[in-house]
C-alpha cells in the first residue's frame, strides 16, 4: 500500500512492486496527461513533479514515490484558468503534435518556479531534456519567454 | 486581396488540450474490461520457423491468450502491395519481425509472458545491402513477390519490389553533346521519424459485433478499408473513431499492430490495446529507407547542364508493406533533377528487398536522400568546373515553362527570386573566418494532392460547425480550415467550431500527408462554405430581410425543421502547374582537431502562396528543418548483420532544445496556389535541402567532402587526417 | 518488469541486514534511473529491491579537514547545485552538471552512480582525479577504498554482495592547483561523453613547473581509468604547449576504447589525444589562476 498525493489530492493505493510511476498516474488514476515516449527517461514526455521537481515518472517506481507530492499536466491550471505557461504555449504555438507538450509544460513551470525569468541559456538548459519533433524548439523558447513576460506583468 | 481572418496570426486556439493533458491519444483510451496485448518479435533476420510452443506463456496467471501465425488468417497485407502476414507463418524475414501476441490483464504481465513462448528457428541465409540483394544467386527475401497483390510489374531481380523512372528528352544523346561528365555515389542512413507516440491502438468488439478503432493513424478512410481486407469483414462492420497523433511525419498511415489486435478481442472478447514500446519503434517502426544514389551529370563547358542520370538503390527491408503509394516507390525520386531544366534526364530509383526493417514513408519520401546526392553533387560539379556553386545554379534554374521530371510543365517558377533571398539574407557574400564556412542547396516541392470531405452546418446560435474527416496530426490544420470557413461566412473564428467525424460519416477521405490538407482540406471547407452562404442568403431573401443575424436565419430554419448545412468533397486530382520552392544557407564552423561541425547559423527561404495562419506556417518550417538537421548531423539507426542497436532514444539521439542554430526565415510570397485564397503547401518544404547545405559548408570551411550521411565528427576528422596524409 | 520483494529501511543499519540476508539476489535503488531502465530492458531482474531512499544520515554533504564528504543520497543536482562544493570544488559541481539532464540529476544519486560503475559517467572521472575515496558499509563493518581502485569492469565495481555505498570523501586542490572536466559531445547536447576528461594541475611555486597532475578518463574503456603514464610525464617538468600534447598523445596509448554509438575505437583513441590536451590546458591556466590569487 502507498500513500500519494497528486495535485494536491491524496490517494492510497495497492500496486505491484514494478509498478512505474507514469503506470501508476495513468493506469491506477487514470491521468493519462503524462505520456510514455522512449521509456527510459530521456524523451520527458511523462516528466512530473515530485516535491516540485521535475523527475522522470517512467523510470521512477511508483513505491519511490510513496507518501510524497506529485504535481502532472492536469494539476497545472487552477479552477478553468490555464497556467500562464499553458496559455504562453497556446498564444505562441509551443507546440503541434501535443504528445511532448504535457511534459514541456511540466518542465516550463517548474523553470519559472525556479528562475522567473530565464535567459535564452538558462531556458535551454533547464529544457535540455524535454525532446520535441515538431517545433524544432524555437517556438517552446518564445512560449517560455513569454509565459516570463506575463508572469512579470 | 486583403482578408479579415485569413493571414491573421493565431496561436493554437484548438490546443487547450494538448496542454493541459486532457487531449486524449490513442494510448489514453481505456475502456472497461480492457487488457492488453504485446508482441514476440524474430531474434534473428532470416530463419525458418521449426517449431512455436505457446503453453507455457498460456499456463501464466494473468494471461488471456497468445495467438501464433496457426490461429490468425492466412492472409497478407500492406498499403498498396501485399505482402507481409499478420504474423511471421513458417518463415521470419527481419529482426524484429512479430511471430506471436499475448493478452493479459497487465502490460507487464504481457510483455512477461513472451518470454515464456518457446520459437525454434533454423537459420536461412541472410541478405543485408540492396546491391548485393540484386546480385545474381542473393538469398531471396520473397520467392515469387510479383504473385503479391498490388505488386509492380517490373521486376529485374526477385529481390526488387518497385522500379520508379522518370525521363526527358534522350539521355544517351544528352551525354553525347556534353563537355564533362561527373559521377559520384552517396550514401543516407536509415533513419526513424523520431515522432515521440509510438504507435497505439484499442480495438473494442461493440454489442452490435461492430468493430471499434481508436488508433494512431491519420488516414482513417483508408484505415477502414485496409482493415476490413485484412480482418475479413465488410468496411460497415469496422468504425474508425478519430484521436490526436502524437506525430506522424509520415509513419502513421499503415495497420500496424491494429490487426492482431483485433484477433487478440475477438479472443478474448475484451476490448484489446497495443502499444510499442520505443525500442519496438526503432526495430520495426516503418523508417525512412536508407540509399545509394549514384549521380552522373553532363555539363557544357560554360556550366550548363545538359544530360543526367541518377540511380537510387533503396534498401526497403523485408516487405514492401509500409508503402503508400501506387507505385510502391518514393515519389522522391524525381528530386534527382534538383531545381533544374535538364533536357536529357533518367531518374530511376529501386527498392530493394533485404532482409532489414521494412521501410516506409517519411517527411518527403525519398527526397532528402535524393536531394542530398544531388545538390552535393553540384557542388562537386562547380569545384571541378572551376565556377562558384551560386553561378552553376543560376546558368541552370527551372524556369516558366520548363518541365519537371514527371513531365508537367512548371509556371510561375520563383527559383532564382528564392535563391536571391537565402542569399541576401545569410550575407552569402561577406567575408568569413578561417575554419568556416557557407553552403547553399535548394529544393522544391508539388502541393500535395487528394480527397476531402467537408460539411459545415449553422447553429442556431448563430455559429458554425466544420465537420471533418482529418485527424490532428499537429500541424494547425484543423484551425487553418476555421480560418477558411470564417473568412467565407464573414464570422470570427471563435464562431466557427470544428467537429471529428468518425469513419461512418463520409464515403471517403484521402486523410493527412503528403502537404495536402491546406489544399484539399482548405478547398472543401472553403467549397462547402460558399455554399452554405448561398444558402443564408436564400433564406435571408425569403424572410425578407437580408441582413438577418445568421441565428436568426438558422432559427427560421429550424422552426420549419431544417438545418442549413453544405458538404463539398474536393478531388484534387493532378498536380498544379506551381511548386514551392526552396534556398537555404548553412554557415559551419568546423573544429580540425576534432572535425566536429557546429552549425553557426542557418537561413531558410521559401516560395510561398497565401499564408493562412503565419504561425503554424512558421512552426512547419522550423518543425522540418531541424529535422533535416537532425538527419544531416546524428540521426541514425546503425546496423550490423541486419541488427539495429541503437534501440533507444538515447543511442539513436534527435537534435535537443540545445543543438538548434540560430535560424533566419524569409518568405517569397506569390500567392498562385492552387489552395484556398491561393495558398500553397509548407509541411515538406524545409526538411530536405538542409543535409546537403551543411555537407556543401563542411566542404567550404575545410576542404573535406563527406558524401555518406549523418555528417560526423569522426566522418570529418578521418577525412581531414586523409587530407593531411595526402598532402 | 516482473515482480520483487520491495524492501524499504529506515536505518543503515536494518538496509545492511536486509542486504547481508539476500546477498546477490538484492539490488540497491537510490534515485533509481540506473537500476529502473535496466530492469524495464530485463537487464537485470533482481528478487528483492531494497531502498534507501529512506535511510537517515546518507544525505549530507559536508567540509570535513580538507576534504568534502558527500553522502551516497545527495543527488546529482545537489551536489551542482551545493554553494560548498560550487565555492571549494567547482569542477566537481560543474562535472554533476553535465549529467544527462536535470531531470536525471534530481534522480540520480552520488553513491548510486558509483556503485553503477558504467564506464560513460561522468562523476566517476572527475572523482578519480580528484583521488577521492569511497566509503563502504556492510553489516559488521566497513572500508575505505580509493575511487581508482573501485572499478573493476564494465559495470562491474569493488562491491561485494552485502556492501552499500555510503559516501564519497573528495580532498580540496591544494595550492596553485587548477582541475578541469571536459566532456566531448559530437553529437547532441543531451548524451554520453564520446571521451571525457578530467584532469589537475599542481604547480610548484615558480609558477611554470608542475609538481603534480592528475588525469583520469571516461568512456575510453570497460572503466574509468588513471593515466599515471601521462601524468609521470608532467610531474616535474616545465609546462608547456608541447608537453601538453605530448600528454595526450601518451593517453592516447594507454586507452583500450570499445566501438559504439558514440564513435569507433579508433576515433575515441584519437580524440583521447585532444581531449587530455584541452582539459590540461584547462587546467594549467587555472592553476595559475590559483596561484596567482593565493600569491
Amino acid at each position: 500500500m502507498i500513500r500519494l498525493t497528486v495535485n494536491g489530492q491524496a490517494h492510497e493505493l495497492d500496486v505491484p512492486s514494478y509498478r512505474t510511476l507514469l503506470d501508476c498516474l495513468r493506469y491506477d488514476l487514470g491521468l493519462t496527461g503524462s505520456k510514455e515516449g522512449c521509456g527510459v527517461g530521456v524523451c520527458g514526455a511523462c516528466t512530473v513533479l515530485l516535491d516540485g521537481k521535475m523527475i522522470s515518472s517512467c523510470i521512477a517506481l511508483a513505491v519511490f514515490a510513496d507518501g510524497r507530492e506529485v504535481t502532472t499536466v492536469e494539476g497545472l491550471a487552477e479552477d478553468e484558468r490555464l497556467h500562464p505557461v499553458q496559455q504562453a504555449f497556446m498564444d505562441a504555438g509551443g507546440f503541434q503534435c501535443g504528445i511532448c507538450t504535457p511534459g514541456q509544460v511540466v518542465a516550463a513551470k517548474a523553470l519559472l518556479d525556479a528562475i522567473p525569468h530565464p535567459s535564452e541559456a538558462e531556458i535551454k538548459e533547464w529544457m535540455l531534456g524535454n525532446l520535441c519533433r515538431c517545433t524544432g524548439y524555437y517556438k517552446i523558447v518564445e512560449s517560455i519567454q513569454a509565459a516570463a513576460g506575463q508572469a512579470r506583468a | 486581396m486583403a482578408h479579415r481572418i485569413v493571414g491573421q496570426r493565431f496561436g493554437r486556439l484548438d490546443g487547450a488540450d494538448k496542454v493541459t493533458g486532457a487531449a486524449r491519444y490513442s494510448a489514453d483510451v481505456t475502456l472497461p474490461g480492457m487488457v492488453w496485448g504485446k508482441a514476440l518479435r524474430s531474434p534473428l533476420p532470416h530463419a525458418r520457423i521449426v517449431r512455436v510452443d505457446a503453453s507455457r506463456a498460456r499456463a501464466l496467471p494473468g494471461v488471456l491468450a497468445v495467438l501464433t501465425a496457426a490461429d490468425v488468417p492466412d492472409l497478407l497485407v500492406g498499403r498498396r502491395m501485399f505482402d507481409m502476414p499478420l504474423l511471421a507463418r513458417d518463415r521470419v524475414r527481419f529482426v524484429g519481425e512479430k511471430v506471436a501476441v499475448v493478452a493479459a490483464l497487465d502490460p507487464d504481465v504481457a510483455e512477461e509472458a513472451l518470454a515464456f513462448i518457446e520459437v525454434e528457428y533454423d537459420e536461412l541465409p541472410a541478405v543485408f545491402d540492396p546491391a548485393d540483394a540484386i546480385q545474381p544467386g542473393a538469398p531471396l527475401v520473397h520467392e515469387n513477390p510479383g504473385a503479391y497483390h498490388g505488386a509492380p510489374a517490373e521486376r529485374p531481380h526477385a529481390n526488387v519490389q518497385s522500379v520508379l523512372r522518370f525521363k526527358l528528352g534522350d539521355v544517351d544523346a544528352g551525354f553525347r553533346e556534353a563537355d564533362r561528365v561527373f559521377e559520384h555515389t552517396f550514401r543516407t542512413q536509415l533513419a526513424h521519424h523520431g515522432y515521440i507516440e509510438p504507435h497505439a491502438g484499442v480495438i473494442a468488439l461493440d454489442e452490435d459485433e461492430r468493430v471499434q478503432v481508436w488508433a494512431s493513424n491519420k488516414m482513417p478512410y483508408r484505415l477502414k478499408e485496409l482493415l476490413s481486407h485484412a480482418l475479413e469483414l465488410p468496411p460497415a462492420r469496422i468504425r474508425v473513431n478519430l484521436t490526436p497523433i502524437g506525430g506522424d511525419f509520415g509513419g502513421k498511415g499503415s495497420l500496424m499492430d491494429l490487426p492482431l489486435a483485433y484477433h487478440l478481442a475477438r479472443v478474448t472478447r475484451r476490448p484489446v490495446k497495443m502499444v510499442m514500446r520505443y525500442t519496438e519503434e526503432l526495430m520495426a517502426g516503418n523508417p525512412r529507407h536508407p540509399s545509394v544514389v549514384t549521380m552522373r551529370t553532363g555539363v557544357t563547358k560554360d556550366g550548363r547542364i545538359v544530360a543526367r542520370r541518377a540511380t537510387a538503390l533503396y534498401n526497403s527491408g523485408a516487405y514492401a508493406a509500409f508503402k503508400p503509394a501506387p507505385s510502391v516507390n518514393l515519389g522522391g525520386t524525381s528530386m534527382g533533377a534538383g531545381v533544374y531544366r535538364i533536357p536529357h534526364l533518367l531518374l530511376e530509383g529501386f527498392c530493394v528487398y533485404t532482409n532489414t526493417i521494412p521501410c516506409g514513408h517519411a517527411r518527403s519520401p525519398g527526397e532528402p536522400q535524393m536531394l542530398f546526392a544531388e545538390e552535393s553533387h553540384m557542388d562537386m560539379i562547380a569545384k571541378e568546373l572551376g565556377l562558384d556553386p551560386v553561378e552553376l545554379r543560376r546558368r541552370n534554374l527551372l524556369r516558366d515553362g520548363d518541365a519537371l521530371a514527371n513531365g508537367h510543365h512548371l509556371e510561375h517558377v520563383r527559383a532564382t527570386e528564392t535563391l536571391d533571398a537565402a542569399l541576401a539574407a545569410s550575407d552569402w557574400a561577406k567575408p568569413k573566418p578561417r575554419g568556416v564556412g557557407r553552403g547553399v542547396a535548394m529544393g522544391h516541392r508539388h502541393i500535395g494532392v487528394g480527397f476531402t470531405n467537408a460539411q459545415v452546418r449553422l447553429e442556431t446560435k448563430g455559429t458554425v460547425t466544420l465537420t471533418i474527416g482529418l485527424p490532428d496530426t499537429g500541424t494547425g490544420a484543423h484551425l487553418v480550415l476555421r480560418q477558411v470557413v470564417a473568412e467565407v461566412l464573414g464570422l470570427s473564428i471563435d464562431e466557427v467550431q470544428i467537429e471529428l467525424a468518425t469513419t461512418d460519416l463520409f464515403e471517403t477521405d484521402s486523410g493527412v500527408g503528403g502537404s495536402r490538407v491546406t489544399h484539399t482540406g482548405g478547398r472543401a471547407a472553403f467549397h462547402a462554405a460558399e455554399k452554405l452562404k448561398e444558402q443564408i442568403h436564400a433564406e435571408a431573401t425569403k424572410l425578407g430581410t437580408p441582413d438577418a443575424s445568421f441565428a436568426t436565419i438558422a432559427q427560421a430554419a429550424a422552426r420549419e425543421g431544417r438545418t442549413l448545412e453544405a458538404v463539398h468533397f474536393y478531388d484534387a486530382k493532378s498536380h498544379a502547374a506551381v511548386t514551392s520552392f526552396t534556398a537555404q544557407v548553412a554557415e559551419v564552423a568546423v573544429d580540425p582537431a576534432t572535425g566536429q561541425v557546429t552549425v553557426l547559423r542557418f537561413t531558410t527561404a521559401h516560395d510561398v502562396g497565401t499564408i493562412i495562419n503565419p504561425l503554424g506556417h512558421q512552426g512547419q518550417i522550423e518543425g522540418g528543418l531541424i529535422q533535416g538537421l537532425g538527419f544531416a548531423l546524428m540521426e541514425e539507426l546503425q546496423t550490423a548483420e541486419g541488427r539495429i542497436s541503437t534501440l533507444s532514444l538515447g543511442d539513436f539521439k534527435l537534435p535537443t532544445i540545445r543543438d538548434i542554430p540560430p535560424l533566419t526565415t524569409v518568405i517569397v510570397e506569390d500567392a498562385v496556389g492552387p489552395g484556398p485564397f491561393r495558398a500553397k503547401a509548407i509541411g515538406e518544404g524545409s526538411i530536405s535541402p538542409v543535409a546537403p547545405a551543411i555537407a556543401n559548408a563542411v566542404a567550404d570551411a575545410c576542404g573535406v567532402r563527406i558524401v555518406d550521411l549523418p555528417i560526423t565528427a569522426e566522418k570529418v576528422y578521418f577525412a581531414l587526417q586523409d587530407r593531411k596524409g595526402r598532402s | 518488469m516482473i515482480a520483487f520483494d520491495y524492501r524499504a529501511p529506515r536505518s543503515l543499519d536494518e538496509t545492511l541486514a536486509i542486504l547481508q540476508e539476500y546477498g546477490d539476489e538484492a539490488r540497491v535503488i537510490a534515485g533509481g534511473t540506473a537500476l529502473v531502465t535496466m530492469m524495464r530492458q530485463r537487464l537485470a531482474q533482481p528478487a528483492c529491491v531494497v531502498s534507501v531512499r529512506g535511510v537517515a544520515g546518507l544525505g549530507r554533504i559536508e567540509a570535513t579537514n580538507g576534504s568534502i564528504r558527500i553522502g551516497a543520497l545527495v543527488t546529482h543536482r545537489e551536489a551542482e547545485c551545493s554553494p560548498l562544493i560550487q565555492e571549494r570544488l567547482p569542477v566537481l559541481a560543474e562535472t554533476f552538471r553535465r549529467v544527462g539532464t536535470i531531470r536525471i540529476r534530481h534522480m540520480a544519486t552520488v553513491g548510486g552512480a558509483l556503485a553503477h560503475a558504467d564506464p560513460n559517467q561522468d562523476p566517476p572521472v572527475t572523482l578519480m582525479a580528484l583521488d577521492a575515496g569511497v566509503e563502504v558499509q556492510r553489516a559488521g563493518g566497513g572500508r575505505e577504498l580509493p575511487v581508482a581502485e573501485f572499478f573493476r569492469d564494465y559495470y562491474e565495481s569493488a562491491l561485494e554482495p552485502g556492501e552499500l555505498v555510503t559516501a564519497v570523501t573528495v580532498p580540496l586542490l591544494p595550492a596553485a592547483t587548477g582541475a578541469s572536466y571536459v566532456k566531448f559531445l559530437p553529437r547532441t547536447a543531451d548524451d554520453y561523453a564520446t571521451v571525457a576528461v578530467a584532469a589537475t594541475v599542481t604547480l610548484e611555486p615558480d609558477g611554470e613547473h608542475c609538481r603534480e597532475a592528475r588525469i583520469a578518463l571516461g568512456s575510453v574503456a570497460t572503466t574509468p581509468l588513471r593515466e599515471r603514464a601521462a601524468e609521470a610525464l608532467l610531474s616535474g617538468a616545465r609546462l608547456g604547449e608541447r608537453l601538453l600534447k605530448a600528454a595526450g598523445s601518451a593517453a592516447k596509448t594507454a586507452v583500450d576504447p570499445l566501438d559504439d554509438h558514440r564513435g569507433s575505437a579508433a576515433y575515441k583513441r584519437e580524440m583521447t589525444a585532444v581531449m587530455v590536451e584541452r582539459a590540461l590546458t584547462q587546467a594549467w591556466a587555472e592553476a595559475r589562476r590559483a596561484a596567482r590569487a593565493s600569491g
